[in-house]
């Protein structure tokens, strides 16, 4: 199996998380996008450790989803916070972030 | 699965699992993943993200990266998705609704990119590696031409130890790469206590959301803002009733509250 094949697979996934990010408005949906991305790049970095025989690219995976984790906790307590103060977390709303 | 991989292996040649375990898992994962973004129910959308973290789990294991499905599934399957379905419940934002929002141009603009983006990722990024070169495990060409890489595979290390891999990240990652893990350590210690920090609503009363000018009662466009007040304050009133003595609640000096709202805001 060409490595390129596990490429094409990680290029669509980025492609469909960063529309997802562009087209989606609920912040939720907007967290998942940005794991779908995050899962992409780990499967490019897993396909390029088994390409190049060594364990560097699966150490980064390991590393990515340390801080993927890390940023879901802080956002979603985020998103929860938003949610509290505003009653939505809907992104287009005017000044969600400002204040 | 192993019994699709051993009937697959018995069919044909011992690379034929490979390729069938991979488009297996390479459909299950992209339609998985366009669920993700099109999923009108956000449980729903949570629930297609667990069936493309397993399907990418899957593809681990085809990669020969067994440790990092096992990995894949009990952070990402196990612990960050059952913390979006936490926080869906929580908020009770299960409804069906900002999804495509009525600007026609931008979302059309907005595939317009994706599809540019994944055009040219597959161009630079995918051609260069299909050639018969870049073709990993039993099957792999012995020579190559020159100016080309050789797959070299995880075989040969993979063998030294077990075979799950363990063993062979574990090595790498406590000796050269012991710094970043001490580092990644400390990141989840500071994002467990700002998490922490941040769920704490200590400060926010009945008046806090009362009293914003505009803040709660910000409508959406497609109506969603009032409607969500009226819970809250009841939400608030409830907490405020537990968790605060009288004095507490009656002393709402807006001069004090204000700085605390800056910084938190």
């Amino acid at each position: 199996m060409a490595i390129g094949y596990y490429f094409a697979v990680s290029a669509l996934l980025f492609s469909i998380g960063l529309v997802g990010v562009m087209v989606r408005r609920n912040a939720i949906v907007l967290f998942m996008c940005i794991e779908l991305m995050l899962n992409a790049v780990n499967l490019t970095l897993a396909a390029a450790a088994r390409m190049w025989g060594g364990p560097d690219g699966q150490v980064f995976v390991f590393f990515v989803i340390v801080v993927a984790a890390a940023e879901v906790v802080v956002g979603l307590a985020l998103i929860v916070n938003l949610y509290f103060r505003r009653g939505t977390i809907d992104v287009d709303v005017p000044q969600l972030l400002r204040y | 699965m192993l019994l699709l991989a051993q009937a697959a292996e018995a069919a044909a040649g011992p690379n034929t699992a490979e390729i069938v375990l991979f488009w297996v898992f390479a459909v299950l994962a992209l339609g998985a993943a366009l669920a993700v973004i099109t999923m009108r129910n956000i449980v729903h959308g949570a629930l297609m993200l667990v069936l493309n973290l397993l399907a990418i789990a899957g593809l681990y294991l085809t990669l020969e990266s067994s440790f990092l499905g096992v990995i894949q599934i009990l952070v990402y399957a196990g612990a960050i998705v059952v913390l979006f379905l936490f926080v869906v419940m929580i908020l009770g934002v299960d409804r069906d609704d900002l999804l495509l929002a009525g600007r026609g141009r931008n979302q059309i603009a907005a595939v317009l990119g994706g599809v540019l983006l994944a055009s040219a990722l597959l161009f630079a990024f995918v051609g260069p590696y299909t050639g018969p070169p870049s073709v990993c495990g039993s099957d792999a060409p012995i020579e190559v031409g020159s100016g080309q890489q050789r797959c070299v595979g995880l075989a040969d290390q993979l063998a030294e130890d077990d075979g799950s891999g363990a063993a062979f990240l574990g090595e790498r990652m406590f000796t050269r790469y012991t710094y970043a893990f001490e580092l990644s350590a400390l990141l989840l210690t500071v994002a467990t206590i700002g998490a922490v920090i941040l769920a704490r609503r200590k400060d926010l009363e009945i008046e806090d959301l009362d009293q914003e000018p505009d803040g709660g009662g910000v409508p959406g466009p497609d109506g969603l803002g009032p409607h969500d007040h009226d819970p809250l304050a009841a939400i608030g009133a409830d907490l405020a009733g537990q968790d605060h003595d009288p004095a507490d609640v009656v002393d709402t000096d807006p001069d004090d509250q204000t700085p605390t709202d800056e910084r938190e805001g």
